[in-house]
């Protein structure tokens, strides 16, 4: 991959300088009318230039030429070209070069070729709109301020637009911040009204003439720089895109001299106008779960709004940024992947802006964007909007990853606002590795419960441990002895039920073939505890002789059933006993009866324990 | 257990199981509850470290996260106590940082990408957790399963152990409570079996303990004299003797590969009594064996000689090794546990923390709540069954509660004991008094003999509801201490605003930050040393004074600096390099622990050193003899450099509606010296709040200005 960029950029490279060759100034274009306006409002110099090119000679012209100073080009961010139609609205782009001249070579102005859509015929006209952004341009004079001063700011430039071609006609509006100027250059016919400054109309301006325009002025808007930007975008597939953005801010207007007072700061209106207490950043509409915060723990001091068609943060440096001072925060929000990834099949698309808005205005001298793509990514492909520096892809790895997420690193210096463009990163993802981490979290469930179920089933000792065996093995014979014994107790309902049937109905034959089963039942029992009863005695007395307790209950329970029967059978059928007699007798029984089955019960609950 | 009984019919467990069962799930409840009501703090502001100690050891602990325990173990750090430095790898116990290091790196290792700082901030609470379940081991060891799980529950809230173990508070006494009751577990098990196994296992338990708290000091002391109970009282066995034995020689030997405690196990005076009784142990054994061999007469004729001959022995090579200064004299923290008064008469700089004062009785109440009714209590059933292991706890829980009441700091210590005593006091009591509640369930014979009590359920119903009643009222006390008392940062404080919500004043970030973010790299910052850790942690500057007050004469030296005049203090400025200064100053807003308020300690800790025998603290009171800061406060403190630095420019500030200017919120007084301007010093940051104000210490003056 790497390989295949290092080529790439070495044709593109190729290209770029066999085609430059042939640049020349033609001589037959000449600019009809300059309208430059410089707007010195912000940190930012914003040079906005309407040029109205003329071809008067007989060939079509592809493409005009535009130069820039040294100064305006060392400080250059931002270049654009549009071609301006004045009947049909809308903007049509034009792509802007940067070129070598013949006999132009050794100068210090950089030219650009601007390439027109459709060839200039000749004789025709053509309105191009030039805009250049220069960040770090304006200069703190003095450098250094006390708390209570006012900021001024040098601008060094041109008086003149410069041009390749002879300028027929032109004049310069420059925008201030504010209506107090120290001192400017005054080549006539120029004018000042509130914070603007009128230059010109001047005819007939030779090619690459050159006048230094000085203006000196009070602008205390804010001059902040983000020295460091580290946006880290990472996607996920279950409808999540997390930012991060790591910022490293510094003021970089005139810096403060002598100390800072609070009292004054506090107190006094016009203390400390140049720096900065808070500044809005602006995120996506959808963003959510936003936080702001620095190595120390959260930023407490911070309000978010969420309007219709953004979310805006008001974030309050923990200190004022005073000129010279520096801060450095992370701000992060969630924004759903719907809105940002595409996909057809298993091809994705990512389309993202390179960078976001921090504040107005803003100056990012360096910036590296990761793209953290998900686990199983493969054949990414980076489509940006202008130049950027793709640095080497590495491995990013957080919860339940196996082989890393592709993490694709981005670089750029020196960008503003107009950088704020959509990136399209393509991608290659198979849907099916969605599903690798649920199952890995399931197979790692399962192993553990695989595990324990080993550990509590099987037995690991070495040596035997007879103590708790033994309790063991006892314990089966108590719960064998005890469910036994409950079938009895069973079998004890059943023969008190007949033997009330048999009080009520008196039919003895239906009696005598239940009682059979009954008995039958309760004799299987009895010997069955007492085979247990035998077993237990070698290895608890003490039970056993719990279960022999039981054993000796149950005998005479059974005793007391068996009088009952008797009396019933031979008594109370055939009608020998009268109805006090038989209660006198009946009572006690079933007294007895009660009071042996209450013991078997302590002895069962004994057992139990 | 009547729904118990349902149980076992509708899940058809055997009793075995469904003990198990409900064990475990009140345990793995008391555990998850026990970490869950310690995040208070986490949810009210967020995830940070609290206080100040906690940020030294986040700061080490990050270290040795990343640069590995070797870089970690022969760190020197030259961002404090300049221009000494400290070797940090030397001088700390280093458990906890090498527990969390240990916990990041095995997440990393599972790609749980968790911040270092979160794993400081939860280890607390998850240790806490695990206490828990300990509490339950061991107190199922004393006494039954069922005090265990009352005794787990309760420690799990208990505001007494809660104080220092919330998420955020990242102190050693956070695992070192965990390691304690751990040991104490072992070594009962290893005096229960008398095997070298459990008496290993308490020996590596207590090597963590030592690696991680200074407190185990308390432990090698309660554990020898247990044994020396147990030999007073004729329970010494074999059992005792391999066990002690066992622990004493793999324990020490393991204590000793800690730097910070080298060579003091066999030194030192706290350490001498366990090494005595380890050679009692000895003694005893032989004397035993020597007896099975004797006739009497010969034995008493040699025992009797033995005697002698070994105390004197032992008086002279103690007294010899102290003379000669190999045993270390006694240190003045640990006499303050034994003198309540020592330290406040003879090391201000112990006396002036807060947290080495007597206990008052109130702060065991709010600290403990119902549990100290139930410890007596606790006591009473240990003693009226007394075996090896039951005297163990009961030594531990009178010897902690002397500690206690010297120290409010080792209401720590007192916590967990109270609540195992107290969990077998409920739980004896409640087994007793359960069993009335129904009696036509009873079936014991016995009791039935004596069955001549009336009203017996019902007594016993209002004994069990009004236990409920005490334990319900324990659980609402706790939940409201640790949620109002415990559970603020102390790095950010809050205050109600009059309509009601919750301002946050986050000053001391605030200058921290601005100190990290716009002095210079290797600039020195001179400050009380409360805030020292803070500072190197947060701000990442040299500072010259720490929480680590092992050197007393430098942070006189700097008390000497806060305390002179604008000159005198420049001249300490500059031999100390002194770049930035920092004061905490409360006034405006009304915070009492600022720089003011300890500035009596500055100047007794500044006087107590030969270079500042100038500064005597009764030049700092009024002629009444009070300390004011108002007109008829004393010249001295009205020109002191703390004073200037904290009153610079308040004459001119409003504070207070209907006030004068320069009305001190915290002392309500109008400050007497308003109109100054400093010489040698300028503001060079002052917080929103004006809670935390940074001075820079001017250049010398250029020649001929």
């Amino acid at each position: 991959m790497a390989r295949f960029c290092v080529a790439l950029l070495a044709a593109v490279l190729l290209v770029g300088t066999t085609l430059a060759a042939p640049d020349t100034i033609s001589p037959s274009v000449r600019v009809k009318q300059a309208d430059r306006l410089v707007d010195l409002a912000s940190q930012l110099v914003k040079i906005n230039t309407q040029l109205v090119y003329e071809n008067t000679g007989n060939e079509a012209v592809k493409y005009v030429l535009v130069a820039l100073d040294e100064n305006h080009r060392q400080t250059l961010s931002y270049i654009n070209a549009i071609l301006v139609e004045a009947n049909k609205g809308g903007v049509k782009p034009l792509k802007v070069v940067e070129t070598k001249v013949q006999g132009h070579e050794k100068s210090s102005n950089q030219l650009y070729r601007i390439e027109l859509k459709t060839p200039l015929a000749a004789g025709r006209t053509v309105t191009v709109s030039l805009e250049t952004v220069h960040a770090h341009f304006l200069e703190p004079f003095p450098r250094e301020i006390l708390q209570k001063e006012k900021q001024l700011v040098k601008y060094t430039g041109n008086n003149y637009v410069l041009s390749p071609y002879t300028v027929l006609k032109q004049k310069t509006t420059v925008n201030l911040s504010a209506r107090n100027v120290e001192s400017y250059s005054k080549l006539k016919p120029v004018t000042q009204t509130d914070s603007t400054l009128n230059y010109g109309p001047y005819e007939n301006i030779p090619a690459f003439s050159y006048e230094p325009l000085l203006i000196h002025c009070e602008n205390n808007t804010p001059f902040l720089t983000v020295r460091n930007l580290q946006r880290q975008i990472e996607v996920s597939h279950w409808g999540n895109i997390a930012i991060e953005e790591v910022v490293d801010l510094e003021h970089t207007g005139a810096t403060l001299k002598g100390s800072f007072s609070r009292y004054e700061y506090q107190r006094e209106s016009g203390s400390g106008l140049s720096s900065v207490k808070s500044f809005k950043t602006i995120l996506p509409a959808s963003a959510t779960d936003a936080y702001y915060r620095d190595d120390i723990g959260n930023i407490s001091t911070s309000n978010m709004r969420v309007m219709s068609d953004a979310v805006e943060l008001n974030l309050r440096p923990r200190f004022p940024l005073f000129g010279g001072w520096r801060t450095h925060y992370v701000v992060g929000y969630n924004v759903p992947s719907y809105e940002y990834l595409y996909n057809s099949g298993d091809q994705y698309i990512l389309k993202i802006r390179f960078i976001d808005h921090i504040f107005d205005d803003m100056v990012v001298d360096d910036a590296v964007t990761r793209i953290i793509l998900p686990e199983g990514a493969n054949n990414i492909q980076v489509k940006t909007p202008y130049p950027i520096n793709r640095l080497s892809d590495s491995l990013h790895f957080t919860y339940l990853d196996t082989t890393g997420r592709p993490v694709v690193a981005l670089h750029k210096t020196n960008l503003v606002e107009h950088h704020i463009q959509d990136l399209e990163i393509s991608y290659n993802f198979p849907r099916l590795l969605m599903l690798q981490e649920p199952l890995l979290l399931i197979a790692a469930l399962f192993l553990l419960f695989v595990l324990v179920i080993i550990y509590v089933r099987l037995d690991f000792t070495i040596s035997k441990d007879e103590a708790s065996e033994n309790k063991l093995r006892i314990a089966g014979f108590v719960e064998k002895v005890l469910s036994h014994q409950l079938k009895r107790i069973n079998a004890y309902d059943a023969y008190e039920d007949q033997l009330n049937k048999l009080k009520q109905i008196k039919d003895i034959n239906s009696f005598n073939s239940a009682l059979k089963s009954i008995t039958n039942d309760l004799k299987n029992e009895t010997q069955i505890i007492a085979d247990h009863q035998v077993k237990l005695k070698a290895d608890s007395p003490d039970v056993a002789e719990k279960v022999a307790e039981l054993q000796k209950l149950d005998k005479s329970l059974k005793d007391v059933f068996t009088q009952q029967q008797t009396l019933y059978v031979e008594k109370l059928i055939p009608g020998k006993i009268n109805r006090t007699a038989f209660v006198e007798v009946d009572g006690p029984l079933a007294k007895k009866k009660a009071d042996i089955r209450e013991k078997i019960t302590a002895i069962v609950k004994n057992l139990q324990h | 257990m009547g729904f118990l009984g349902l149980n076992s019919h509708v899940l058809r467990m055997t009793r075995d199981k469904q003990e198990s069962l409900l064990t475990l799930s009140i345990l793995s409840l008391a555990a998850v509850l026990s970490f869950a009501t310690r995040l208070f703090s986490v949810l009210r502001y967020e995830s940070v470290i609290h206080e100040f100690d906690p940020y030294f050891n986040y700061r080490t602990t990050k270290f040795l996260a990343e640069e590995g325990f070797y870089s970690f173990h022969n760190w020197f750090d030259d961002r404090a106590w300049y221009p000494l430095g400290r070797i940090i790898g030397g001088t700390i116990y280093p458990g906890l940082m090498v527990t969390s290091a240990a916990l990041f790196r095995l997440m990393w290792l599972l790609n749980i990408t968790i911040d270092i700082r979160n794993v400081c901030v939860f280890l607390a609470p998850f240790f806490s957790s695990l206490t828990t379940i300990v509490t339950y081991r061991l107190t199922k060891e004393l006494w039954d399963s069922g005090a265990g799980l009352v005794a787990a529950v309760m420690i799990s809230i208990v505001p007494g152990y809660i104080s220092r173990s919330v998420a955020g508070s990242y102190d050693n006494e956070g695992i070192a409570i965990f390691c304690m009751l751990l040991t104490y577990y072992m070594w009962i098990k290893a005096v229960k079996t008398g095997t070298i196994y459990w008496a290993t296992w308490a020996a590596l338990s207590y090597f963590y303990m030592v690696s991680s708290w200074g407190g185990y000091v308390f432990l090698i002391n309660l554990i020898p004299l247990h044994v020396l109970i147990l030999m007073l009282t004729g329970r010494f066995s074999h059992r005792i003797y391999s066990a002690y034995s066992t622990l004493y020689c793999v324990g020490t030997l393991l204590s000793m590969q800690v730097s910070f405690v080298g060579f003091q196990p066999i030194q030192t005076s706290e350490h001498m009594l366990a090494l005595g009784v380890f050679g009692l142990c000895q003694i005893f054994a032989f004397v035993e064996y020597l007896k099975s061999k004797l006739s009497k007469e010969d034995f008493e004729v040699l025992f009797k000689a033995l005697v002698w001959a070994f105390a004197a022995l032992s008086l002279l090579f103690a007294a010899v090794l102290t003379l000669s200064g190999k045993i270390a004299p006694w240190t003045g923290r640990f006499y303050s546990l034994l003198d309540p008064s020592y330290a406040k008469n003879n090391i201000p700089i112990i006396a002036s923390v807060s947290e080495h004062q007597p206990t008052s009785w109130s702060s065991f109440y709010f600290d403990l709540q119902i549990m100290v009714f139930l410890f007596p209590t606790g006591l009473y059933f240990c003693f009226s069954k007394l075996t090896d292991a039951n005297i163990f706890i009961i030594l531990y829980g009178v010897t902690s509660i002397y500690f206690a009441g010297v120290m409010v700091r080792l209401m720590l210590v007192l916590a967990p004991v109270m609540c195992i005593l107290s969990g077998i006091a409920v739980s004896a009591m409640l087994t007793i008094y359960m069993r009335q509640v129904d009696p036509s369930k009873n079936v014991d014979k016995k009791v039935k003999k004596f069955d001549n009590f009336s009203m017996k359920s019902e007594i016993a119903t209002a004994f069990v509801g009004m236990i409920t009643f005490l334990l319900v009222s324990y659980t609402f006390h706790c939940t409201w201490v640790t949620s109002e008392a415990y559970s603020s940062p102390s790095i950010v404080l809050s205050a109600r605003s009059q309509d009601g919500s919750r301002v946050l004043f986050d000053d001391f970030r605030e200058a921290y930050y601005w100190l990290k973010m716009n002095t210079p790299e290797d600039a020195k910052v001179m400050s009380w040393w409360d805030y020292g850790y803070q500072i190197t942690a947060m701000a990442n500057r040299t500072i010259l004074v720490d929480n680590n007050t092992w050197n007393n004469t430098h942070i006189s030296r700097v008390g000497q600096a806060m305390a002179s005049t604008e000159e005198k203090a420049y001249e300490i400025m500059r031999e100390l390099d002194v770049d930035y200064v920092l004061v905490i100053f409360g006034g405006v807003i009304g915070y009492s622990s600022d720089d003011i308020n300890k500035f009596l300690w500055m100047v007794r800790i500044g006087g107590s050193t030969e270079s500042g025998s100038h500064i005597k603290e009764t030049d700092y009171y009024s002629s009444s003899g009070e300390f004011r800061v108002d007109k008829e406060g004393s010249p001295t403190l009205l020109n002191c450099l703390m004073y200037k630095m904290c009153y610079y420019r308040f004459g001119q500030q409003y504070t207070e509606m209907g006030r004068p200017a320069g009305w001190d919120r915290v002392r309500g007084a109008e400050i007497g010296n308003k109109d100054f301007e400093l010489d040698v010093l300028e503001e060079a940051y002052t917080t929103d709040h004006w809670l935390v104000r940074i001075y820079k210490v001017k250049d010398l003056r250029n020649r001929g200005v």
